[in-house]
């Protein structure tokens, strides 16, 4: 009996979003027209992107595994993306804005914009810019940054559907590239995109971050959310087929499997090697359901990621060199 | 290929007798072909119609038990693509590999002892290692016998991973009752194999170096009398081994080929810890990973605890009074719903401030809190009666409840409910601003 295997053909595609610009490098992501990592019946132009979260003021709260690779620079944010850059290899960087939080340090939109200024400085690449999160507060930080760095293409993380008006107002108005963040619910995912649609915004400078739940902790509903969201993509949803971003690092060294030491725990092993392993099985679960930028913390976690999708998408990196 | 419900419809009698509850014969086909009813409700029903839908009502994945006894697992038997269409239903079985070379009896049982009686608890299930993968050793064939006695003994499914026909013969007859898997080498030549398991009458493990060999292969043993099978994928890196697996998937629920329709076994090698996590997430049912430690097994069970967990229910905690860290009667009372994604986050967060804290998780039958809220099942009353049954009062001195800034709604009733003596502190609404609120409020009010 032969064997016959017929590649599934979608009516949809995954839209192309191109960040950075200006004097600063570019780097385009989706475009794809298959399922996730189906590169058996699919074209998929651009491998998905490996970011390194860093941080504005020293985090208080990561374990020791995940600080070690930032000794020296931790608070430092231009010479902790020389290093993500440079030394880690990271596509690209996010700057997480956690000082400006009015409980963690409550430091000013200035403050912000002169640390965006000398991260840019520093590393040629896109930049993700991520807020103190929901509140006021978001949208004073990241709409001084939007202005103050207009042209630079800048990823700024992220608009709710209870409060996207201003920071879309100011990613049309600068350039700038805009994340949606959806609780991990696909109807909420393309309301947001419908509202920012009218609010003139092209959803070609959009991407959906789906919330993520780390390993053990809500992963699954994440994973299954953006299986859903790329079903309805490919089907031909134009509200819906935007590349999506996914905070992975931040969300595995948040559980206590990450930091718990070998001696509290001796079943669980090195926890250095396991917070690692934590981060990496979170990652890439979310590649497979359709991340196309993971934010990570930890270069090795990178690096063991990036070799796999290296070998993945060996044509699509031959194809931009 | 599942049948469509009109051409089950085709082979009713088209009486409309009612006698299976339903009014026409169309209503009881459409049900039938949505897997809602069975054929047996038609009294009427002809050996044909019969015949046609058991064929096609078969699982598109036929499920292999491996070992004996309460540790025997079954794997295969999935019907769905992606979990979300309605769950996979058999969790991967996870087996440590054991190569004998080398090491003293005692040694050996030490081992063993400690893979039998490695149990990790985490919400709501046990982490166990599934089997044992004895490997063949070349040129001392008995010390691969004895290792998988020695772990058949203790009752741990075994899997013999041969190097030779002949070591494949010794091992897996000593133990045939306890129905190992065997796994031969990869592409070992065909037949060779499968007449030994056929004989033996326990599973096997097929290979082949592209996938219709490997459907070819999985007939050819089952020609050969191999009732169980596993297939193992050809795929030299990761993106050729994902194609295969999706392909298999697929492929099996398709109908495409007979040979597809069993389990995947997949070899995980040291330094491969990638492989498992694409594997778990992606089909495969049985992995035998290397000389893990628990930096590895953690990440991968828990992985599959969320791969396999039923999207079509609310993943519910017990309800009851937990400790975060070693609270005393002087220590935070917290309240949060039993909703596990909500009940996870505030755990972590709780523990994230380095505070003990009591936490009185509410049966809200796995709602979140405000979800909760608005359905009535976090309401004053609700909660009170809640912490009474818990006896929390029993285990602080102080009489501050501090509820989710979500439902500040509900202080005065639940003040009221709670009675005389007791003071409800409005928490922050998000989990993650627990730190602050210690600082700032609890430290203020000097309950503890």
């Amino acid at each position: 009996m032969a064997l016959e295997l017929k590649p599934k053909k979608w009516p949809g595609t995954i839209r192309t979003v191109t960040l950075g610009g200006g004097r600063r490098r570019t780097l385009a992501v989706g475009g794809g027209n298959a399922l996730p990592l189906h590169a058996f019946e699919g074209s998929f132009p651009h491998r998905p992107l490996l970011a390194l979260e860093i941080t504005d003021t020293a985090p208080g709260r990561w374990p020791a595994a995940a600080t070690e690779p930032w000794q020296g620079v931790l608070g430092q944010p231009a010479a902790a993306a020389r290093r993500a850059v440079e030394g880690y290899g990271a596509d690209l960087v996010m700057l997480h804005l956690a000082g400006t939080h009015p409980d963690r340090g409550n430091r000013s939109p200035d403050d912000a914009v002169a640390d965006v200024r000398a991260v840019l400085d520093a590393v040629p690449v896109p930049l993700i810019v991520r807020g103190p999160g929901a509140g006021r507060k978001q949208n004073d930080v990241l709409a001084r940054v939007a202005e103050a760095c207009g042209g630079e293409g800048l990823v700024l993380h992220s608009a709710c559907q209870e409060d996207y008006r201003t920071l879309a107002a100011v990613a049309v108005a600068y350039g700038h590239v805009l994340v949606a963040e959806s609780p991990i619910d696909m109807n909420i995912a393309k309301q947001l995109n419908i509202l920012l649609a009218d609010a003139s915004v092209d959803l070609n400078r959009v991407l959906i971050d789906p919330l993520t739940g780390g390993l053990g902790y809500g992963l699954e509903y994440t994973y299954s959310v953006m299986q859903r969201i790329r079903l309805a993509a490919l089907g031909g949803d134009p509200m819906l087929n935007a590349p999506v971003v996914c905070l992975a690092g931040e969300e595995a060294w948040k559980a206590k499997e990450a930091a718990v030491p070998r001696d509290k725990e001796p079943l669980w092993g090195d926890e250095r090697t396991r917070g690692i392993n934590w981060e990496v099985a979170t990652a890439l679960p979310l590649v497979e359901a359709g991340a196309e930028i993971v934010v990570l913390r930890h270069p090795e976690a990178l690096a063991r990621l990036r070799r796999q999708l290296d070998g993945w998408f060996a044509e699509t990196n031959r194809g931009v060199a | 290929m599942p049948l469509t419900g009109l051409q089950i419809f085709k082979l009713l009698p088209n009486t409309n007798c009612r006698k299976c509850g339903y009014a026409t014969c169309l209503a009881f086909a459409m049900k039938l072909a949505a897997g809602r009813e069975a054929l047996e409700k038609c009294p009427d029903a002809s050996e044909e119609a019969r015949a046609a839908l058991g064929a096609a009502s078969s699982p598109p994945i036929r499920g292999v038990t491996v070992g004996r006894g309460p540790r025997a697992i079954t794997v295969g038997e999935e019907t769905v693509f992606f979990r979300h269409e309605k769950t996979f239903v058999r969790r991967p079985g996870l087996f440590a590999l054991l190569d004998a070379k080398g090491l003293s009896a005692a040694e050996l049982d030490a081992r063993l002892d400690q893979w039998r009686d490695t149990r990790i608890e985490r919400a709501g299930e046990t982490f166990q290692i599934d089997g044992v993968a004895v490997a063949e050793v070349p040129g001392s064939p008995e010390v691969g016998v004895k290792a998988a006695v020695a772990a058949a003994e203790r009752g741990l499914p075994v899997a013999v991973l041969a190097a030779t026909a002949e070591g494949a013969a010794a091992m897996a007859e000593k133990i045939k009752d306890q129905r190992p898997l065997l796994a031969p080498p990869a592409h070992a030549p065909d037949g060779l194999y499968a007449n030994l398991a056929a004989r033996l009458a326990i599973p096997l493990v097929v290979s082949a170096r592209d996938l219709p060999g490997l459907a070819a292969a999985a007939v050819a043993a089952a020609h050969a009398g191999v009732a169980d099978i596993l297939l193992e994928p050809p795929g030299a890196d990761l993106r050729a081994l994902h194609h295969s697996l999706t392909a298999i998937r697929r492929g099996a629920l398709d109908r495409i080929h007979p040979g597809l329709g069993h389990p995947v076994f997949l070899r995980v090698g040291a330094g491969e810890f990638e492989k498992a996590v694409l594997g778990i997430a992606k089909f495969a049912s049985l992995l035998v990973l290397p000389g893990y430690g628990g930096e590895n097994w953690l990440p991968l069970w828990t992985l599959r605890q969320n791969i396999y967990t039923d999207p079509q229910k609310p993943l519910q905690v017990q309800p009851g009074l937990y400790s975060i860290g070693e609270p005393h009667a002087g220590s935070p009372l917290l309240v949060t719903s039993n909703f596990s994604l909500t009940y996870f986050m505030v755990a972590t967060e709780v523990e994230a401030t380095g505070l003990a804290c009591h936490l009185a998780v509410v049966d809200a039958e796995g709602l979140s809190v405000l979800t909760a809220w608005s359905a009535g099942k976090f309401s004053g009353e609700r909660v009170a009666k809640n912490l009474r049954q818990m006896e929390a009062a029993a285990r602080v001195k102080h009489r501050t409840v501090i509820i989710p800034g979500y439902v500040s709604v509900i202080s005065g009733e639940l003040e009221d409910a709670l009675g005389e003596g007791w003071r409800v502190l409005v928490g922050p609404q998000e989990a993650s601003d627990l730190a602050p609120f210690f600082k700032d409020v609890w430290s203020a009010i000097g309950a503890g």
